[in-house]
């Protein structure tokens, strides 16, 4: 019996290459085990091989998804795969998208198993945890050796065609998928039990996880705006030319805090877009248009506002974690607050 | 009853109640079409007085949707708009799944008839009643 | 209340000269049901027809399912208001025939509902493969109302349910079993360090084959009330329900209401089961709001310490029970849902139409989307003509064969939501 083909996908850091530096590196093919590829190979034994290794920059990935896909395609269909494995990517958010991206596209193009593996809060887990397997990982990549034989159990399962266990069994993320099933007790019976042990003040465990309300209320409307100094945040990835913070353009991990004193609009000389998720010709034109300085200023002067705070704060939306979002959040508010801004444009895209 | 407003794909609604009362009928609507024109008055004001999943027929089973609304408009009714946004999405998850069938006259006269009575009986629970 | 519920074994079923009960047979004269059924006029035609389990037989299209009961003694008769004067009911001593069920069958719109197969993949499905059951296939006169063909199929079920019941008045039960609720201050010093819990019964409400009854008074009209619950035991709660035949609650799930029966297991040992409030799902938005804070207030009333919350149907009917179980929550108690999914074909969409974070405990009765494969059987009671209308079926369902390829709505209570099966679903 010939060993399964399996093609292993991997970024610039594990191929590497290099780091943020070479993260626009376009994809490439290299035959064999590259990096982690090893731990893989061993993990997926005598009944598959690593056959090829395509590399591919998370930032090159982010902002040419489509290319890339068709490009990593052609490369992959060279091998003629009959699995394909993507990660892990443990907390890296472009790099879980990208993973997400091309496994669930190699799935539908070649209709071969495909498997990855990320942390919770990596944003990929919530976009692709519905359409594909994604094991469950810790933090970061020194839980390598926990994940890399999860994922090639997994898959070799799906290449087999045997039975998928339940998440806790084979250790992916839940994929908020129901499947029926004959329990031992009737449902009354159930209920009654969790009944009781709810008025105990007993640990209890639904059978169906209402979605999640996470709603912040809000204040009550701004008495009178005219008297309120106002601040522009964005999430639409306004920044200085060059990027000197090097905000990323997707699953952005920090934010920036940047002067717009004495000016009345932004001038596309002295700022640029780093967002990922829209096509950005028009407004590198016409930064303006995700950040309303002329507009807002404009507002100042004619008294509509009472004031304009001098900086806006600025990271990308597109593909960051709740978490890290929460965080940005609860960060720069405070700065907020100590500057006297009573209330906050919010511009997405 | 001049206080309300009958939104319906449903011509035995238009027929039966169209002298009486006030009928919105569009009878090249959707099931789901209907349900966003009843989204789209909510947002311009009215009031949902009906729920629009009513009757156990599921959206991709039956074509027929009557839905009331009240005739006035007011302050945004939250909990209204609410509700339609579900009954929505839920409508879009099971027409998602599987399209409404072709039905013969006689079902489809039968499923007019179910939302005709269903809503005829949310009516007369109304008459009289304050609807805010 | 006191109840003896006394429970006759059925073990099979046959035609004989007088309909009766004999060491667990139960012998029926089938003439004397068509000709009790033939008193309506607006009834054409009846046939009787045997179903028993493990046989290759598939039922449809089933209307309602009734479990043959008497009332040996005590107040009132079977189905009061309905069939019966209105006299309440709920005491004293009621023989059950268990094991066996009278089923009514007919087509009354052109969507048909329910499919029974007493064998094969899909019997496990619904609780009545494995009952012996007496099936009424009723034909009404030419071009009857649809109104007056439900009441007339509704009343025929009732009436025949109880004529066959009949049969185990002087019967030696197997088993007798005892429900008692005493009245609020009694029960409540008798085990005075016990929780307190009510049980919230969500009744069907919306019109024409979505319809429930208590004491013959339609659902609809009713605000919230409370029952003693061996009330249901005797009929007071009746179904014209015939819609989406997965969680359609039919007589019989009212008669042996699993939330309540096993409530009284647990009585007395950790919790004191007060009693049943009953409530509707009415589709007029203002009758939820008043029906909701009317539950609310014999929650606190009641002093209530938890309660279980049972629905019927799905869309509206969620609504309802998330409006119930967030005014129970306000109220005081700890509350626990039982409700069926639909989360679409693929299991990945939102199960319910509507959600409140007070809903943080809830029992499933699985996914009712869920498509199975009913292999032909060799004999149909009823018609399959109509499979492609029914709820759950699809064109290209019904095949040449016999066999069908359908959702699991399709089968009688595949996924009643008041805990009767233990289908349940889980998140994968």
């Amino acid at each position: 019996m010939s060993k399964l083909r399996v093609v292993h996908y991997i970024n610039n850091f594990f191929a590497g290459v290099g780091g943020e530096e070479k993260a626009d590196i376009p994809p490439q093919a290299r035959d064999g085990v590259v990096g982690p590829g090893l731990a893989l190979s061993k993990a997926l034994g005598e009944e598959a091989e690593i056959v090829g290794t395509i590399i591919c920059g998370d930032s090159y990935f982010g902002e040419n998804t489509k290319s890339a896909k068709e490009e990593m395609l052609k490369l992959i269909e060279m091998y003629n795969p009959d699995i394909f494995v993507a990660g892990p990517a443990f907390n890296a958010g472009r790099y879980g998208f990208a993973c997400g991206e091309m496994a669930t596209f190699i799935e539908e193009e070649l209709q071969i198993p495909v498997v990855s593996a990320m942390y919770k809060e990596n944003p990929g887990v919530d976009m692709f945890k519905r359409d594909m397997h994604i094991i469950e990982t810790e933090i970061s990549a020194a839980d390598m050796r926990n994940a890399v034989p999860k994922m090639a159990k997994l898959v070799l399962k799906l290449a087999k065609g045997e039975e998928v266990g339940s998440p806790a069994e084979e250790g992916y993320h839940e994929r908020g998928i129901r499947v029926n099933y004959f329990h031992e007790k009737r449902g009354s019976e159930r209920g009654v039990g969790l009944l009781v042990k709810k008025m105990n003040g007993e640990e209890c465990v639904t059978e169906y996880p209402m979605p999640v309300f996470d709603r912040v209320d809000p204040l009550p409307a701004v008495a009178d705006i005219t008297k309120v100094k106002v601040a522009i945040v964005t999430s639409g990835g306004i920044v200085p030319q060059g990027n000197p913070d090097r905000i990323e353009s997707s699953s952005a991990t920090k934010y920036g805090i940047y002067d717009i004193s004495g000016m009345n609009d932004l001038s596309a000389d002295d700022f640029m877009t780093v967002h990922g998720g829209y096509d950005r010709a028009f407004v590198t034109e016409n930064p303006n248009l995700v950040v309303p300085l002329d507009v807002m200023r404009e507002m100042e002067q004619e008294g509509v506002i009472g004031e304009l705070a001098n900086y806006f704060v600025t990271t990308t939306g597109t593909g960051t974690s709740v978490g890290n979002a929460k965080g940005f959040g609860e960060h720069f508010a405070r700065k907020l607050v100590e500057d006297g801004v009573g209330a906050v444009i919010l511009t997405s895209t | 009853m001049t206080n309300i407003v009958l939104v319906t794909n449903n011509s035995v609604v238009q027929e039966k109640f169209g002298e009486k009362l006030d009928v919105n009928h569009l009878p090249q609507a959707t099931y789901l079409e209907t349900l966003e024109v009843v989204r789209d008055k909510i947002h311009a004001g009215h009031k949902l007085l009906t729920h629009p999943l009513s009757g156990s027929v599921k959206p991709n089973d039956t074509p027929y949707k009557t839905i009331v609304i009240s005739k006035a408009k007011g302050t945004l009714d939250y909990d209204g708009l609410g509700i339609i946004e579900e009954s929505m999405a839920s409508a879009q998850k099971f027409i998602a799944g599987r399209k409404t069938p072709q039905w013969t006259d006689k079902v489809k006269a039968d499923f007019r008839l179910i939302d005709f009575t269903i809503i005829s009986t949310a009516i007369n629970s109304m008459d009289g009643k304050f609807i805010g | 209340m006191r109840l003896e519920l006394g429970k006759i074994k059925i073990t099979d079923v046959q035609p004989g000269e007088v309909t009766k009960v004999e060491n667990g047979t139960l012998f029926v004269n089938k003439q004397e049901l068509i000709d009790l059924a033939m008193k309506d006029d607006r009834i054409k035609g009846v046939k009787v027809e045997f179903a028993r389990p493990g046989e290759s037989v598939r039922i449809a299209p089933v209307k309602d399912v009734i479990e043959p009961r008497v009332k040996v003694s005590g107040t009132g008769a079977m189905f009061p208001g309905m069939i019966n004067k209105v006299k309440t009911v709920g005491s004293g001593r009621t023989h059950a025939l268990v094991g066996a069920n009278v089923i009514t069958c007919g087509k009354i719109v052109g969507f048909q509902e329910g499919i029974i197969d007493m064998s094969g993949p899909t019997a496990k499905y619904t609780p009545f493969s494995e009952t012996f059951n007496v099936c009424i296939v009723i034909e009404p006169v030419d071009n009857l109302e649809t109104h007056d063909y439900e009441q007339a199929a509704r009343l025929a079920g009732l009436k025949i349910g109880a004529l066959v019941g009949e049969a185990g008045r002087n019967v030696e039960p197997d088993e007798v079993v005892v429900y008692e609720t005493k009245p609020i201050a009694e029960q409540t010093a008798q085990y005075p360090n016990l929780p307190k819990v009510g049980y919230i019964h969500m009744l069907q409400s919306q019109g024409l084959l979505h319809d429930t009854f208590y004491y013959g008074v339609d659902a609809k009209q009713m605000v919230p009330t409370f029952m003693y619950p061996t009330e249901i035991m005797d009929g007071a709660i009746t179904s014209g329900n015939c819609v989406a035949p997965c969680d359609k609650v039919t007589t019989f799930h009212h008669l042996n209401n699993p939330v309540i029966e096993d409530l009284y297991k647990r009585h007395g040992k950790d919790l004191n089961f007060i009693g049943v409030i009953l409530t509707n799902e009415n589709v007029f938005l203002a009758d939820k709001e008043r029906s909701s804070d009317m539950v609310g207030k014999f929650v606190e009333f009641l002093g209530l310490d938890g309660v279980i919350i049972t629905e019927e149907g799905y869309g509206n009917p969620d609504t309802d029970l998330m409006m119930n179980c967030k005014k129970s929550t306000e109220a005081g108690a700890k509350v626990v849902l039982i409700t069926d999914e639909f989360p679409g074909r693929d299991g990945k969409s939102q199960s319910l139409a509507d959600a409140v974070p007070e809903a943080d405990t809830l029992v499933s009765c699985g996914n009712g989307n869920v498509i199975v494969e009913f292999p032909p059987m060799d004999k149909v009671i009823g018609t399959l003509d109509y499979v492609e209308t029914m709820i759950g079926g699809y064109e290209g369902s019904l095949r040449k064969d016999g066999s069908i390829e359908a959702e699991i709505q399709i089968i009688i209570a595949s996924t009643i939501a008041n805990g009767y099966n233990t289908l349940s679903a889980k998140m994968y």
